[in-house]
């Protein structure tokens, strides 16, 4: 989606269609649909970047996702909210791997791994 | 000295008693999960949906169905409560057999379930046992995924930890790419989540995926990946 779409969002709709993006998402792995999940993942990432932009940096309004159902959500809000929440998301996806959710386990432990490197330096 | 022959004997029914104990339990769950399936393959035939909302009590229409159902799969759902729906007819879509196959064995990896959750199978998913099973080995050491590789066995594949299809685009010997120091023995549905993952966004990797990151790099760098791809998925220890 272009980002002038979530420029125009109020900071509640641009939440509840990161939810629905990662769900979506959570099926399109299961389901093998790579390439709707990848453009799923465009739309996440710029979900963030438009909530970054806004005035006191937003990404905090995705911080009640920490304690959704869905695995696919806490992993992705986990992943924009690094910057803005590092004790807290790093907490989520630690508790992902020890759930042993996978396949969201394999991309939190990634990311645990390159932050303890100092490879991933989130901003 | 008293013969002990006796005492043998007993523990020797003993054993038998329980293994027979064990036998009528898992018995006991499959027969209960076969009338599960039935009566919900009924109810669906019927129309019925749980989730539908009722009358509250009370009311003269107490507990009777109003308005539309939600029908259908729901991502909402906290995957570790909810039992993977495993229909007792093998689909004949590939695509739907395989999500039914990764829902039971990601969902038996998490909660440890064993006999049960098999006796809960559709007779066609127990065909996948082998499958199932290898998806919970524990992490093993470098050397033990190496030599597996010469043996093969039931629910596991050969995976190059180099990623051959794209090492032989960008000009890798198949020589290189077919070294022993490049195979290992995985877990089928694990080789299946791996694949996945290289095609998949990543933060990890700036947004791209893993297969578009290497695109160009040298060996080194391609087989740093692959074994942190394994590490990662819970097949290689760290």
């Amino acid at each position: 989606m272009k980002r002038s779409f979530f420029e125009s969002m109020p900071e509640s709709q641009l939440v509840e269609q990161f939810t629905n993006d990662a769900l979506k998402q959570f099926e399109a792995e299961l389901n093998d649909e790579f390439t709707k999940y990848n453009a799923l993942a465009d739309d996440i990432v710029a979900i963030g970047e438009e909530l970054k932009r806004r005035t006191g940096d937003k990404r905090s309004a995705l911080l009640p996702l920490f304690d959704h159902p869905n695995p696919q959500v806490r992993l992705m809000a986990a992943e924009i909210t690094l910057a803005v929440a590092p004790a807290a998301a790093r907490q989520i996806l630690q508790e992902i791997w020890d759930r042993k959710e996978f396949p969201q386990a394999a991309h939190a432990m990634g990311t645990l791994r390159a932050l303890e490197r100092g490879d991933r330096k989130p901003t | 000295m008293a013969s002990i022959a006796p005492e043998i004997e007993r523990l020797r029914a003993l054993r038998a008693i329980r293994v027979t104990l064990l036998e009528l339990k898992w018995l006991r769950a499959a027969t209960r999960f076969e009338i599960a399936v039935r009566r919900h393959a009924l109810a669906l035939k019927a129309g019925f949906n749980a989730d539908q909302p009722r009358v509250p009590k009370g009311s003269p229409e107490g507990g009777q169905w109003t308005g539309e159902g939600s029908g259908g799969g729901d991502p909402q759902r906290n995957p570790k409560n909810d039992p993977p729906e495993s229909p007792d007819n093998r689909p004949s879509n590939s695509r739907t057999r395989t999500t039914i196959l990764k829902e039971v064995a990601r969902r038996i990896l998490r909660t440890g379930e064993d006999v049960a959750a098999m006796a809960r199978m559709g007779i066609w998913l127990r065909t996948y046992s082998a499958e199932i099973q290898t998806y919970n080995d524990p992490p093993k050491s470098l050397e033990d995924l190496q030599r597996a590789a010469s043996t093969p066995a039931p629910g596991y594949d050969i995976h190059h930890i180099v990623e051959q299809t794209q090492a032989e685009r960008d000009g890798f010997t198949r020589e290189a790419i077919d070294s022993p120091d490049n195979l290992v023995q995985v877990p089928r549905l694990k080789h299946q989540e791996i694949n996945g993952w290289y095609q998949t966004k990543n933060a990890e990797f700036g947004w791209q995926t893993p297969r578009d990151y290497l695109n160009g790099r040298n060996w080194e760098v391609r087989r740093a990946v692959g074994l942190e791809a394994l590490r990662i998925h819970g097949v290689l220890a760290p």
